[in-house]
């Protein structure tokens, strides 16, 4: 046998393919399924949450409340005014999903939300803001908003879901999630909760005209809070802005909307009493 | 995921790829470059079932190359681990460490002298990557051996 000197052939074992197209490829198909994947799950999650009875969001909103309620006070006449101005925004044919309570929390946050069970949570430094009880009514009403579109637990529900998901990906492939896979699940979350905001507004904006007459004294609240933050106060609002958007455009959609159904955006202040 | 971190991603991506692949053109220079030199000594795998042939001296060579993966190949990978099929980024990577610990071997014992390195073994390692909870780059080591005579 003798050995004959040949040049060692090239791309046996490499597939000729460029690096980048096949990226591209793939992030292609991972979004297309990823995307699919997404609103299926979100309409399962939908689905699901439909079928929780009134009673079975009140179980799960009150062992939610172990979690959140720090720093509550209680036995506070400001709890009823707040009771009672919330009790006073739906229309007379509306009916409240389940009866309202109201958490009154000691804290130089601003903030309010709302959780599943009808539990609305009101920061104390949120009574110190506002100017007036339109302002105050406005954001009660926005909250009180998200609770009757069944936000709070859609939301639950969509959470629960995405979790199991991302972590029966994570348990099956033996890598973490590609990092692109859980902004895609963000951008889509965002978007989700940017469509509740608006409803959550466009709520609130109806039952204050329905309420004073008129939709004036309702945003400056929101053009004061942007103000402070911009001011460097930022600690202090940043944690309504992250859940709400920013004023800006929410001013103007309502404006919008007001303008449609020639609503009067002007009137008289009502006064908070009683803090 | 906030956006920064979106953007710190990106920019490993794009330099995993613009910094990964030069290195490996630069690689594959080199390799095809010592691949021709050393052209006339024959490496061959038989010679474990086979009788030697006579030789004056044998000895054993091993040539070793650890490569990493980089951040751009292993996103890729990680992607191709959601759908399946061929991790074609993968293939350099393991071409150049098969080659280039070949070459370390075959280079070693033609400095000794060899004509000929007989019964040639390729063996791979991973190191550096965990399984299970797999965040970190992971590395290859590929391991060449033979027997060369003179
Ligand atoms: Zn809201």
């Amino acid at each position: 046998m003798k050995f004959i000197h040949k040049k060692i052939p090239e791309d046996i074992n490499i597939t000729k393919r460029h690096p980048l197209s096949n990226l591209a490829h793939l992030l292609g198909m991972v979004i297309i399924i990823g995307v699919i994947g997404f609103v299926l799950l979100g309409v399962t999650a939908d689905l699901i949450s439909r079928w929780i009875s009134p009673e079975m969001e009140a179980k799960i909103g009150n062992s939610l409340l172990t979690m959140v309620s720090d720093n509550e006070i209680k036995d506070d006449k400001r709890i009823k005014y707040l009771t009672e101005l919330i009790y006073s925004l739906p229309k007379k044919d509306e009916e409240i999903r389940l009866p309202l309570k109201l958490h009154l929390i000691e804290s130089d946050v601003v903030n309010a939300f709302v959780i599943a069970g009808g539990h609305i949570f009101i920061h104390t430094a949120l009574l110190k803001t506002v100017e007036s009880e339109n302002e105050l009514a406005f954001v009660l009403a926005h909250e009180l908003g998200h609770f009757q579109e069944r936000h709070p637990i859609n939301g639950l529900g969509r959470g629960i879901i995405f979790m199991l998901v991302a972590n029966i990906l994570n348990f099956g492939t033996h890598v973490n999630v590609p990092d692109i896979l859980s902004l895609g699940s963000e951008l889509y979350l965002m978007n989700y909760s940017r469509k509740q905001e608006t409803a959550a507004d466009l709520y609130a904006l109806e039952r204050i005209i329905n309420r004073y007459g008129h939709g004036g004294h309702t945003m400056q609240f929101f053009k004061r809070l942007e103000k402070d933050e911009a001011e460097g106060n930022l600690v202090k609002v940043s944690e309504y802005f992250s859940t709400h958007p920013r004023s800006k455009e929410r001013i103007e959609r309502l404006m919008l909307e007001a303008e449609k159904q020639t609503w009067k955006m002007q009137g008289d202040a009502t006064s908070v009493s009683n803090i | 995921m906030d956006v920064s971190s979106f953007y710190i991603f990106l920019l490993l991506l794009i330099l995993g790829y613009a910094i990964g692949s030069y290195l490996e053109r630069r690689h594959y220079k080199s390799i095809q470059q010592r691949e021709h030199e050393t052209l006339h000594v024959p490496i061959i795998t038989i010679g474990a079932k086979q009788a030697m042939p006579n030789a004056e001296e044998a000895q054993l060579f091993v040539g070793t190359v650890v490569i990493s993966v980089d951040y751009f190949k292993r996103f890729s990978a990680a992607l191709r681990n959601l759908v399946g099929g061929r991790i074609t980024v993968y293939e350099t990577l393991l071409d150049r460490g098969r080659r280039e610990a070949l070459l370390r071997m075959k280079i070693e014992a033609i400095e000794w002298g060899a004509d000929k390195v007989m019964n040639v073994r390729i063996e791979t390692a991973t190191i550096g990557g965990r399984s299970g909870n797999n965040n970190s780059l992971g590395s290859i080591e590929v391991i060449a051996y033979g027997t060369g005579i003179k």
